[in-house]
């Protein structure tokens, strides 16, 4: 059953078309990754989503709740997660979570009885009653995600829950988020982490330049890039002689199979041991030096390299 | 609409939390007004001599009566030369001499008072005023003399003797002990600061914009209406302790009288309301908290300079006097002035409240239109 139903969403400032024509949906109880580099319309799309922002054009249904129409009966049924620590610095967690709460509708004894349970997620019961300003930047972003599931949310939205945090921290998110997903909560998760989203996701959206330019499971993106590895090749002066590699590499593979990235010279291909010593002989006929070597299996990051032909965190 | 609450509990509670607030709001108008209340209540005992310079008549009698209800001034009667030598030595601010020809004058509509002085003191310049408002009495009763047949001294010992009339020193009458000018400069002190206080609460919408706070309350059920609302709320009550709290220290330092709850309650509210759509207004025309301080910092000092909360709009040039009625704080205070003297006048507490609700709305739609909601 689908809970979320994005379709043709398009958002504009001014000149700007931030957003150009963004479809997806994501079904009741999914975890749905959305990933993009910085300017690519993720956070547009989110805000949309959430009832920040109008979209110029575009539908959103939460259920058959529209978004546009009705975006406060929907807020009802969404907790988001902000980039940002959209947190009251002098308040202590206990006092923050029950405000949210309260916003939330919360009140009484069931307030109570929620916050505690929160804290209890999110591990900060024993910090419960101290200033988030003396927390650390993890703590903090645990009591961000506790401020956005005190309403149980049918639908979570988190945006880059986890940027600068320890790995302990990161560890202790992931596990909750995987936790609340299997609980039955549907998650839509932003990040600039591929490995977070393959571990939490079940299908991903890849967006870029406002459009989402791939959809599906990881497998059905893995596809996409027909299963073909990645050689990386780290070569000394790969620039000045990137024309004399590209010569000697032409006989042996297609303009698709191959790119150039900072000192780097990358080859797709389904069996990489098998063309492993011809491609570093031919490179090396060049008189250039390979400093190392390194055969990375098919993953998103791939899949995204060979979609855009740039890294997510260019 | 329940969720106003959580926002206005949120707001005060995080407010009264921070030290600078308590000083802000509470130590330093406190402070201001205990110091210069103090040297005022005490500047007032020992109160500027005037002389009279008056040769003794039924008429002229009747005139030092009436200007001797001015208790501002100590009013003593000397002769010519010996005004003259009190004025050259610095003894008294001024002579003040009631001409021989003093009914001619009336007649001729000439200046009707002689006065010697050495310079234009802030002490004069209040006995100028006086003498203008006594004059012009002294003329009416001469017409209505004229009207009634009856004798010049009579028509005007009765307006002499008749309490309440006046005018313009009725406050003398009904507050002898004179703590009006103590309020109003506690009052001018509270309002300046209470500007300082709720423009700087306000522009934690700043803040809150930068640390995503705002936006997370704009995508939560709360509407627009609520959210504001709260913020609102907030600072209106804010207001109202700070000000409760400066009345109350007032009245256990200095004793003094507020004039009747009744005007004094809604007029009040209606200042903070003002106060607090000035400081929404800083927040929606600024984009940072530093910004808005800088802005409150001019903005605040200039119009309460002009605004007579320092000083009395008395002492200053007309034409200062005619700016003043651009700023808030001028009808702010007359109000107050109004509302503590006694007298209260219904007409001018109008004007005063009209004019403050014209500055409220602007400030408010300025404000509103400048808030962020995306």
């Amino acid at each position: 059953m689908e809970l979320l139903n994005v379709q043709h969403l398009r958002k504009s400032f001014g000149q700007l078309e931030a957003v150009k024509g963004v479809t997806f949906s994501v079904k009741k109880g999914e975890s749905f990754g959305l990933l993009g580099p910085n300017g690519a319309g993720k956070s547009t799309t989110i805000n949309m989503i959430t009832g920040l922002f109008p979209p110029t054009s575009g539908s959103i249904f939460l259920h058959d709740i529209d978004v546009v129409k009705q975006p406060k009966q929907a807020q009802k049924r969404i907790g988001v997660v902000p980039q940002e620590i959209a947190l009251y610095q002098e308040m202590s967690a206990w006092e923050n979570l029950k405000f949210w709460g309260r916003i939330y509708g919360l009140n009484g004894s069931q307030l109570t009885r929620k916050v505690e349970e929160v804290l209890e997620i999110i591990g900060l019961s024993d910090r419960a009653k101290d200033k988030v300003s003396t927390f650390s930047g993890g703590m903090k972003r645990r009591v961000n995600i506790g401020a956005a599931i005190l309403h149980n949310p049918e639908l979570l939205i988190m945006d880059e829950p986890t940027v600068g945090i320890d790995p302990q921290s990161r560890n202790h998110i992931l596990e909750t988020v995987k936790q609340l997903n299997e609980e039955g909560m549907t998650v839509i998760y932003t990040s600039h982490y591929m490995e977070e989203v393959e571990y939490l996701c079940e299908r991903i959206g890849i967006i870029d330049h406002g459009v989402v330019i791939a959809s599906g499971t990881l497998k059905e993106l893995r596809e996409k890039m027909e299963d073909r590895s990645r050689i990386k090749l780290t070569i000394d002066g790969v620039k000045e002689n990137a024309a004399d590699i590209n010569k000697v590499l032409a006989g042996h593979f297609s303009e698709k199979e191959f790119q150039f990235q900072d000192n780097q010279l990358i080859v797709f291909h389904k069996e990489p041991q098998l063309v492993l010593s011809e491609l570093v002989h031919s490179v090396t006929e060049t008189g250039t030096r390979i400093t190392s070597v390194d055969i990375v299996e098919p993953n998103l990051e791939s899949v995204f390299l060979h979609l855009t032909g740039r890294n997510l965190r260019d | 609409m329940r969720r106003i609450f959580p926002i206005l509990s949120l707001h005060l509670k995080s407010f009264f939390k921070t030290p600078a607030a308590f000083v802000l709001m509470f130590v330093m108008p406190v402070l201001f007004s205990w110091i210069f209340g103090g040297m005022s209540v005490n500047s007032k005992q020992n109160k500027p001599v005037v002389n009279i310079v008056a040769d003794r008549n039924e008429t002229n009698t009747e005139i030092i009566k009436l200007l001797k209800k001015d208790k501002n001034f100590k009013w003593e009667t000397e002769t010519l030369k010996k005004a003259r030598e009190n004025v050259s030595n610095d003894m008294v601010i001024a002579a003040v001499a009631i001409p021989e020809d003093f009914q001619e004058r009336i007649i001729g509509q000439r200046a009707l008072f002689d006065v010697i002085l050495q310079k234009k003191s802030q002490d004069y310049q209040a006995l100028n005023a006086y003498l203008q408002g006594s004059a012009r009495l002294i003329s009416s009763s001469y017409q209505a003399a004229d009207t009634l047949e009856a004798s010049f001294s009579d028509v005007l010992a009765g307006v002499v003797n008749q309490k309440g009339i006046v005018v313009e020193r009725q406050t003398i009458e009904k507050n002898p002990d004179n703590h009006v000018q103590v309020n109003l400069m506690v009052v001018g002190f509270a309002i300046m600061f209470m500007m300082f206080g709720l423009s700087g609460a306000a522009s934690a919408i700043l803040d809150e914009r930068r640390n995503g706070t705002w936006g997370r309350l704009l995508i939560s059920p709360a509407r627009k209406g609520e959210i504001i609302t709260g913020y609102l709320l907030s600072y209106f009550i804010m207001g109202w302790i700070q000000f409760a709290v400066l009345l109350a220290a007032i009245k256990f330092m200095f004793g003094s009288s507020w004039g009747s709850l009744s005007y004094l309650v809604p007029y009040t509210s209606l200042v903070i309301i003002m106060v607090t759509g000035f400081g929404l207004m800083i927040a929606g025309i600024v984009k940072t908290k530093q910004q808005a301080m800088a802005l409150n910092s001019v903005l605040i000092v200039s119009t309460c300079m002009l605004g007579g909360v320092y000083w009395p709009l008395d002492i200053v040039p007309e034409f200062m006097q005619k700016i003043a009625l651009a700023v808030p704080q001028s009808w702010a205070m007359s109000g107050f002035k109004e509302i503590m003297s006694g007298s209260l006048h219904s007409g001018i507490l109008l004007k005063d409240i009209l004019a403050l609700l014209g500055f409220t709305v602007v400030f408010f739609a300025i404000g509103l239109r400048g808030m962020k909601f995306e």
